[in-house]
């Protein structure tokens, strides 16, 4: 079993990595229905192979039964989050997105949002594929890993396209931020969730968008603890990455002053923001892509 | 599913608060302490800080509560969760029904009339703006319904009413969009939350701006008792502070209210209980990892509404961090009593008073020091103005593990309420599976293995030890 880290995802995600084989449906293109594997995936916290045991009924007693409501036998985890104990072998109550979907005795690959946690767990349809044996449990595993795999370098290169400005550089000072008075950060305001905003200076040493190697940019950043700034990235001197900057549009004082002279005020304040200095590579093979 | 219960073995057991050796903790009859978090989340390894709680006045078996818990799949729904019992508190279920990206940055909410309605204040993220919420029936799943929002406000604190015609909606807050520096507040809606008046509480000059924690309570008889820091000064991190309460005799319906106690000193409304009080404001671990500033309580007798108690936090400066002082006002606010409790080193005070008039006092002390120091969680009880007390200790665990994810590391504050012969709460805690952590008795619900130690997740592995928000069920004393 593996953690890692998702693209806009909580805190712990973790993706089964166990390839046991079992006979199970194969998914066929048009079961898909309407959305591709890729969008079942994106939109899904919790993915399973099954097996329908009932419908009309529920396997938890926090959830009402209903005709949308089916319980399904879970014969392999693709994915779940890190915190949910969930295995083969549990029974999982489905609230379906259509009535009448599934029959008794009906395989299908489930994609899901955990939906309620109790002495079970019960879960939202996003979408099923129906299918029809045999197939190894490694290759669907393969499909949703692939699929994940697609929707990240999607995510990516759609915030890519949301950044004004790309770089890979280095960290060459940290300071407190000026932000212009009439900021409400700059308020005279005392508040537990004060972001206690910072600078640092960037070196610019690859301008992969909107800008050039050697230039310097300014990048505010929170340095509270808060909780409304958990996961927020932080700047140290030294540290190397690639980037993905964005207009400051959150103190409320866009511009800031470098070597005398006022430029723009960038921020990254989401965990994409910040990648390895590597992933430059990466981020130019994505721009280049339809 | 795999539930312990831990019987109370308290021998091991040896306080240390300063250099005074304390007795064990007594065990108390009739005690439940359970971990909220449900078997089915046992891999979560979060810090489930700031618990808050609310009632079904209908069914003692209906109550929601909340913490700083992420929604397990993420952020990606846009939803959080609140926890959900249908069992009176022995078992708990999440529910991703607040419209937030995975988790809220603040959150405290009640309950209203029949069907279980439940209104939530949250600062929503990402933004934090103030979102207030509500439930047609907090059983439902269906997501919270937003009633309004704004933003540059802090700390919302939700206390509700049942009238005749539609439920009140209290909702303490600090907002920085008020006139003239004086930003304590309290939103009221006296139709069920469809609409909300802003109402400014704070009738001084202040520094700019008052203390965050702003707390209504709420009598039968619609009597509302408001209180808040008055902040008159700062210095580097320190804040002078008024301790000051208002009230309003009429549920607050009126086109100015809250005006209905006045301080002799001054004639203005807002009866000033302590002044000039010192308030060391730490947004860093400061207390066994914890930050200061904040703790503030209020509650009144909901039968009798001229008996209010009062608690907060400052600092004495006797080489304390922080102080917690406990009042009683027994002719509507207009005098009050010196300190009844004076609790060093603790936090997160809060209040109840039951129907037979017992006051509950929960709050969070660290006692001994260094690496052996110990965040303890006591509810004491008493009847006649603290002359005499019952103590009892729900959780004593180290301060200093686990470490720390963000601050809150336990919580700004918690929650105690009481419903006929109970007080009923929430606090935040190491989740550490010891017994010993637990004088008396603890039931978990996600995997453990005490014998060991030992937190496991779905497939039997080790989880790491991380703080839990825990339900807690004491008798009223008769």
């Amino acid at each position: 079993m593996t953690t890692e880290g998702r693209s806009g995802g909580g805190p712990m995600y973790t993706r089964s990595a166990m390839f046991l084989a079992v006979l199970l449906a194969l998914p066929g293109a048009a079961a898909l229905g309407q959305m591709s594997r890729a969008t079942l995936v994106k939109q899904s916290d919790i993915i399973f192979i099954g097996t329908v045991t009932q419908v009309g009924a529920v396997a938890v007693p926090e959830v009402p039964a209903s005709d949308r409501t089916v319980v399904v036998h879970v014969d392999q985890v693709l994915e779940k989050p890190a915190a949910v104990a969930l295995g083969a072998g549990d029974s999982v109550t489905v609230q379906t997105a259509q009535p009448g979907s599934l029959k008794p005795g009906s395989q299908a690959t489930f994609y899901t949002t955990g939906w309620i946690f109790g002495q079970g767990v019960a879960v939202r349809e996003v979408g099923h594929e129906p299918g029809r044996s045999p197939v190894v449990v490694a290759d669907q595993q393969a499909a949703v890993a692939r699929a994940r795999l697609e929707m990240n370098d999607a995510d990516l290169k759609a915030h890519i396209q949301k950044a004004a400005m790309v770089v890979a550089g280095r960290v060459e000072q940290v300071r407190p931020a000026e932000l212009a008075g009439g900021a409400p950060a700059h308020r005279t305001r005392i508040s537990e969730h004060d972001a206690q905003w910072q600078e640092a200076i960037i070196q610019v040493q690859d301008g992969i968008k909107g800008a050039q190697a050697g230039e310097q940019v300014v990048v505010r950043f929170p340095t509270s603890l808060d909780v409304a700034w958990v996961g927020t990235p932080r700047f140290t001197v030294g540290q190397e990455g690639t980037f993905l900057l964005h207009k400051d549009s959150t103190t409320g004082s866009p511009e800031t002053v470098i070597a005398g002279r006022s430029v723009p005020a960038y921020t990254a304040l989401h965990k994409s923001d910040v990648l390895p200095k590597q992933d430059a590579l990466r981020i130019r093979v994505l721009m280049r892509k339809p | 599913m795999r539930t312990r219960v831990i019987a109370a073995t308290v021998a091991l057991y040896a306080a240390c608060d300063g250099a005074t050796r304390q007795p064990p903790p007594a065990k108390v009859a009739g005690v439940r302490v359970v971990d909220v978090i449900p078997v089915s989340l046992s891999g979560e390894t979060w810090q489930d800080a700031e618990p808050f709680l609310a009632l079904y006045a209908s069914n003692a078996q209906l109550m929601a509560a909340s913490a700083f818990t992420p929604n397990p799949g993420g952020s990606a729904s846009g939803t959080a969760p609140i926890f959900v019992s249908s069992d009176g508190g022995d078992t708990w279920t999440l529910r991703n029904t607040l419209p937030s990206e995975g988790m809220t940055a603040d959150i405290t909410h009640a309950v209203g009339a029949t069907p279980p309605v439940l209104y939530s204040g949250i600062l929503k993220v990402p933004g934090v703006p103030l979102n207030e919420l509500k439930a047609g029936d907090f059983l439902s799943p269906a997501t919270m319904t937003l009633q309004a929002s704004r933003a540059d406000v802090d700390q919302p604190f939700v206390r509700t009413a049942q009238a005749a015609s539609a439920d009140r909606v209290y909702v303490g807050l600090n907002d920085f969009d008020a006139p003239d520096g004086r930003t304590a507040t309290v939103d009221v809606s006296l139709d069920g939350g469809a609409t909300y008046k802003s109402r400014r509480i704070e009738t001084r000059a202040t520094v700019g701006q008052n203390g965050p924690s702003i707390r209504p309570a709420v009598a039968q008889d619609r009597t509302v008792y408001v209180a808040y820091f008055g902040w008159r000064a700062t210095a580097g991190s320190t804040v002078t502070s008024d301790i000051a309460v208002v009230r309003d005799d009429s549920g607050a319906g009126g086109a100015t209210p809250f005006r209905d106690l006045l301080d002799p000193s001054d004639h203005l409304p807002g009866r000033l209980v302590a002044t000039r009080v010192t308030i060391p404001w730490s947004n860093a671990p400061t207390l066994g990892q914890e930050r200061i500033g904040s703790t503030l309580a209020i509650a009144v007798n909901p039968l009798h509404s001229d008996t209010v108690y009062l608690a907060w936090a400052d600092r004495v400066g006797t080489g304390d961090i922080y102080t917690v002082h406990l009042r009683r006002s027994g002719d509507r606010g207009a005098t009050w009593t010196g300190d009844l409790r004076t609790v060093t080193n603790a936090t997160n005070a809060s209040l109840a008073v039951s129907a037979n008039g017992t006051v509950g006092f929960l709050y969070q002390q660290v006692t001994g020091s260094d690496s052996s120091s110990r965040w303890v969680t006591r509810l004491e009880q008493s009847r006649d103005g603290f002359t005499t007390h019952q103590d009892a200790v729900l959780a004593t665990v180290p301060t200093n593990a686990p470490p720390l994810q963000f601050l809150p590391y336990i919580g700004d504050y918690n929650g105690l309420l009481t419903r006929g012969d109970r007080f009923l709460g929430v606090f935040s805690a190491s989740n550490a599976p010891d017994s010993t952590n637990f004088p008396q008795g603890v039931v978990y619900h996600r995997r453990v293995d005490f014998a060991t130690h030992r937190l496991l997740d779905g497939s039997g592995a080790t989880v790491a030890v991380s703080i839990d928000p825990f339900f807690f069920s004491v008798p009223v004393l008769p």
